[in-house]
């Protein structure tokens, strides 16, 4: 059974969410037991591939049974198993907390709207179970549609801005789809393994330097890579809060999944460093993103859109990682992809959880909320320590190997610039922590009267639930980062470093 | 020099034709022009796969002769031309048209909210809004 | 603003125009793309499949999965419209009493 499950992953979300929507037509309440039960199917069977990738070495698996370069091929190492685990957990995460938070937000919609979330996630699946550029691009369009559906229901201005997001979106994907074509047209060939056999010889030639450059360009405006970035934090603010909580940790990695996989497995890395030097380029521009991030982040009055100047600063960390080139960077790449999974799914979803209650997300208006909220606050409080890089949390180790991967490759100006983004993520998270301590920002030093009693009007269970098992994450891949980088980053490292 | 131009200028026609759809998507003021613009830039991608497949000579389509259940002559691959960037394009059409359709549920959108499709007086409108609310 | 947006596509095309200098000419019959993967198509498709129409056979068979995928790319566009443009399905029997 377990020889099927490469093929299952997919079609089990594809066909549930065929089936939601004369399901919830016949009554909408059966939405959401529906979906927590696929997306539990769909974890389990992705931990179950993780597990056997781990023991048995890479899985191929052909579509149909035709031979790779004439049939598709998945082809699933260690990278596509943890990226497949970390998508569906999300997922689950994001269904459990869909109940409350559709019914408060968009209420009548569900039916559509549950079965859009779990096109997204075939979607996003696809994407990094496949083995083949030019499927690559059709599930990249199925995840961007279903994207652009949800992000456009939420919120007052969140049409234009979703029409900005499709403009740049599509010339990503078309930009991506021409590359394709500049390869596909000098080697014929479109299976990723195929072409990295067939490449090395050509690359001194204009069009394979064309196609790599094309590729890079569609991609980084698929992950908001520094001069990019302009959809992201408009289109992740005015979403609802299921989407911007699942939405916004998982599509920007995947797309960095993605440039891993063409930098590292489809061209050879020497090809970035010495032919078409766009390596270093990219090293710089993930600094400037890093730093711009967050001071963007740090003039922001309101919660939800200083996090999304945040995912744009971490996706600067994770392109450093990739840049660098060497053993210590590639795996902090990885790590900060998994940290930024599971801290950006409990941020983004206490922060519904606050809009839940308290109807907005403005800084000044988080008054007393450690004693309104507990356990969302503390939840909170764990993965402001893990974009701050505290351990035992997961984002102290992934910092630790940028660093490593910096000192290793000799850039001292990256290591003061890391330094510097982490004291401004303290500076912007803790203003944020101490609004939400106490009851007004200036202390009345007249007052001599007790404060009023503060009642405790916890988000409602199904909410709480992914926020604590999001915060649990952190803490649990931080203590077990070891064990990762053994069995999932070491097979994976390209040879060469 | 001129066997040089006739070997290649049907990929700049291509590159000349994404690139007006390119100034379109970005410097038009009016949205529906920068749904145009993205059309147009995604049936140039589609033709310049497209050409990619002809073959000079006497060939014919990739639709095999038959008669009867039997094969006319026996097959030479030389004989046809190349399938494979056509099933892709299929592929690409129905996704360019999928998204245009999206594209235009959300201007109905916006053009509910708003009252206006030129992206000038919808961010003016929009900072106007948010002044005498806030 | 027009004008630097100008600058930027003709720099982009002319990034583009140089990537077409080495490409293999208009209808090559020698060129990667005719020699590699489709000659394989061309020679096994009728046999395999028993379908005259190649495109088809690569189509609904080779690349089966793409297909697939394309109708779903056209379901979720079909679900987007109607989540964005209708909205409330379901329950409606009941919310009318």
């Amino acid at each position: 059974m377990v020889q099927q499950f490469p093929a299952l992953i997919i079609i089990i979300p594809l066909f549930a969410a065929l089936i939601t929507v004369p399901l919830g037509s016949f009554n909408r309440r059966f939405c959401h037991p529906w979906l927590i039960l696929v997306m539990a199917a769909t974890g389990l069977m992705a931990i179950a591939l993780l597990g056997q990738v781990i023991a048995h070495g890479p899985i191929s698996y052909r579509m149909g049974g035709w031979q790779p370069p004439w049939g598709i091929e998945y082809r699933i190492d260690e990278l596509n198993a943890l990226m497949l685990v970390l998508i569906t957990g999300a997922g689950f995460l994001g269904a459990i907390y869909s109940g409350a938070s559709f019914k408060k937000e968009i209420d009548g919609r569900q039916t559509m709207a549950s079965s859009l979330y779990l096109m997204m996630i075939t979607g996003l699946s696809g994407i990094v179970i496949t083995g083949d550029l030019f499927n690559i691009f059709v599930f990249l369009e199925i995840a961007s549609l279903s994207g652009y559906g949800l992000i456009a229901c939420g919120g007052n201005d969140a049409p234009l801005a979703t029409f900005r997001y499709i403009i740049m979106g599509t010339i990503g994907a078309s930009c991506y789809l021409l590359g394709v074509g500049y390869l596909y047209i000098s080697t014929g060939s479109l299976n990723l393994m195929d072409l990295s056999r067939l490449l090395p010889e050509l690359y001194h030639t204009r069009v394979i330097l064309t196609a790599g450059a094309l590729m890079l360009v569609g991609i980084a405006l698929k992950m908001a890579l520094f001069p990019l970035h302009a959809w992201l934090p408009e289109a992740y603010y005015e979403a609802p809060s299921t989407v911007s909580g699942v939405a916004a940790p998982l599509y920007t990695k995947v797309a960095g999944y993605l440039m891993i996989r063409i930098i590292y497995n489809l061209f050879d890395f020497h090809f970035f460093t010495e032919i078409f030097p766009i390596l270093e380029v990219l090293g710089w521009l993930a600094i400037i993103a890093l730093l711009i991030g967050s001071l963007y982040a740090i003039a922001q009055t309101d919660l939800k859109k200083m996090l999304c100047y945040s995912v744009i600063a971490q996706v600067g960390y994770i392109v450093l990682g990739i840049a660098l080139a060497n053993r210590a960077g590639f795996s902090g790449a990885i790590l900060t992809i998994i940290n930024e999974v599971c801290t950006k799914s409990c941020i983004f979803l206490a922060t519904g959880a606050i809009i839940y209650r308290l109807g907005d997300s403005r800084i000044t208006s988080l008054g007393n909320l450690f004693r309104r909220m507990p356990i969302t606050m503390l939840a909170f409080t764990v993965g402001v320590f893990s974009m701050i890089g505290i351990p035992p949390t997961m984002g102290f180790f992934s910092k630790l190997y940028l660093i490593f991967g910096c000192l290793e490759a000799g850039h001292w100006s990256f290591i003061a610039a890391l330094l510097l983004s982490t004291i401004l993520n303290v500076v912007y998270f803790f203003r944020v922590i101490k609004a939400a301590c106490f009851e007004d920002p200036r202390p009345d030093y007249q007052r001599t009267e007790p404060y009023p009693e503060v009642a405790v009007e916890e988000a409602p269970a199904s909410m709480l639930l992914p926020v604590v098992a999001a915060a649990s994450a952190i803490v649990l891949t931080g203590l077990g980062s070891h064990w990762i980088i053994l069995n999932i980053i070491r097979p994976i490292i390209p040879a060469g470093f | 020099m001129l066997e040089f131009v006739i070997s290649k200028y049907n990929f700049w026609i291509y590159v000349i034709l994404m690139m007006i759809g390119l100034y379109a998507m970005l410097a038009k003021r009016n949205l529906v022009k920068k749904l145009i613009g993205m059309n147009i830039f995604q049936t140039a991608i589609i033709l310049f796969y497209v050409s990619i497949g002809v073959k000079k000579g006497n060939v014919q389509v990739p639709i095999i002769l038959t008669e009867h259940g039997h094969l006319v002559k026996a097959i030479r691959a030389a004989d046809y031309l190349n399938p494979l960037p056509h099933v892709l394009m299929l592929t690409a059409i129905v996704v360019s048209i999928a998204t245009t359709g999206v594209a235009l549920a959300v201007l109905i959108l916006i053009y509910r909210r708003y009252q206006t499709l030129n992206e000038d007086e919808i961010l003016a409108i929009r900072q106007q809004r948010r002044e005498t609310g806030a | 603003m027009k004008v630097i947006i100008l600058i930027f596509v003709i720099l982009a095309g002319g990034l583009l125009l140089y990537g077409t200098l080495d490409m293999p000419g208009w209808g090559d019959p020698h060129s990667p793309a005719s020699t590699w993967v489709s000659p394989g198509y061309i020679e096994q498709a009728y046999e395999k499949t028993e379908t005259p129409n190649i495109v088809t056979a690569v189509l609904a068979d080779y690349r089966s999965y793409d297909t697939m995928g394309e109708t779903t790319v056209i379901f979720t566009a079909a679900i987007a419209c109607a989540l964005l443009l209708r909205g409330a399905v379901g329950n409606r029997r009941k919310e009318d009493e």
